[in-house]
């Protein structure tokens, strides 16, 4: 396959229709995360969140990987450097999406981005190889 | 500001952590994506595989900085470099530990402690991945009389 990226071109979308807290679950045991207020909503509640549990930074991060993964491939992941805006909750629809800002080579870095409606929840920078896509020009 | 010790320069026991194929297909299916081909390891396991490799949990972290319960924890930022992808079924070995602790007060003139942790993980003598994770731990300001 081969593709010509430009600075400015935007990346193809990952959504995901609505977090599900049943994920959230088996995420907190294969992390061994004790923390309640991903799987308790009793521990929301006492927050003031109205009793929805709040996803994993991990897994916020994941829908950003997924939607690079499509783009470039299943190897092309070099850094990833994001910042938590924002809490993801039960039943939220997200949308990970992001831009090319810069190419050398077969190296790309990209703003990547999660996004709640309008709402930036995770924002920060991928540098993505994309050698196995071939045609890349700046 | 804080009632916390600073835990900056603590070191992590390190050791060994191999990732199963059942670990990764949950993972993976958590991410809402389908497991990668080739024993290919979701990166998203950058996360906890660190942390346990390196001999510490996230319990132990939260125990050592002084974690005050629900909504204590705040995340901030992650680096993580990839020098090669994670792959299923292979033993890699990790050392690391605290590398940063700064009292701050945020936006809203709540005091916390944002403490960042590195960990490198090696295939061989070989670096596959480094991390620096930030977390917050937000404190109860103290008012005095």
């Amino acid at each position: 396959m081969s593709r010509i990226i430009n600075v400015g071109d935007q990346l193809p979308e990952f959504v995901v229709p609505s977090v599900d807290p049943a994920r959230m679950k088996t995420m907190a045991a294969i992390l061994r995360d004790p923390y309640r207020v991903h799987w308790d909503r009793e521990a929301t509640r006492e927050m003031g969140l109205d009793g929805r549990v709040i996803n994993q930074g991990p897994l916020n991060l994941s829908y950003i990987v997924n939607m690079l993964h499509a783009f470039a491939g299943p190897t092309s992941i070099r850094r990833l450097t994001v910042s938590f805006g924002r809490p993801v909750f039960d039943g939220d629809l997200v949308v990970a999406g992001g831009e090319v800002t810069d190419v050398q080579d077969s190296i790309l870095v990209c703003g990547v981005w999660l996004k709640r409606g309008d709402e930036i929840v995770v924002s920060g920078t991928a540098v993505v190889d994309v050698a196995a896509l071939a045609s890349v020009s700046s | 500001m804080s009632n916390s010790t600073s835990p900056l320069g603590y070191r992590f026991p390190g050791g060994r952590y191999t990732i199963a194929d059942w670990e990764n297909w949950l993972l993976t299916d958590c991410t809402t994506a389908q497991t990668l081909p080739e024993n290919l390891a979701h990166p998203v396991s950058l996360f906890h595989v660190p942390i346990l490799g390196a001999g510490t949990s996230i319990a132990e972290l939260f125990e050592i900085c002084g974690a005050e319960g629900p909504g204590s924890v705040g995340l901030d930022s992650y680096d993580w470099e990839y020098m090669h992808p994670l792959r299923v079924g292979v033993e890699y070995r990790m050392e690391g530990g605290i590398v940063r602790w700064e009292n701050l007060v945020d936006e809203r003139d709540q005091p916390y402690d944002s403490m960042s942790f590195s960990i490198e993980m090696f295939d061989g003598s070989a670096l596959v991945a480094r991390i620096t994770n930030t977390w917050r731990f937000r404190r109860k300001k103290v008012v005095s009389a």
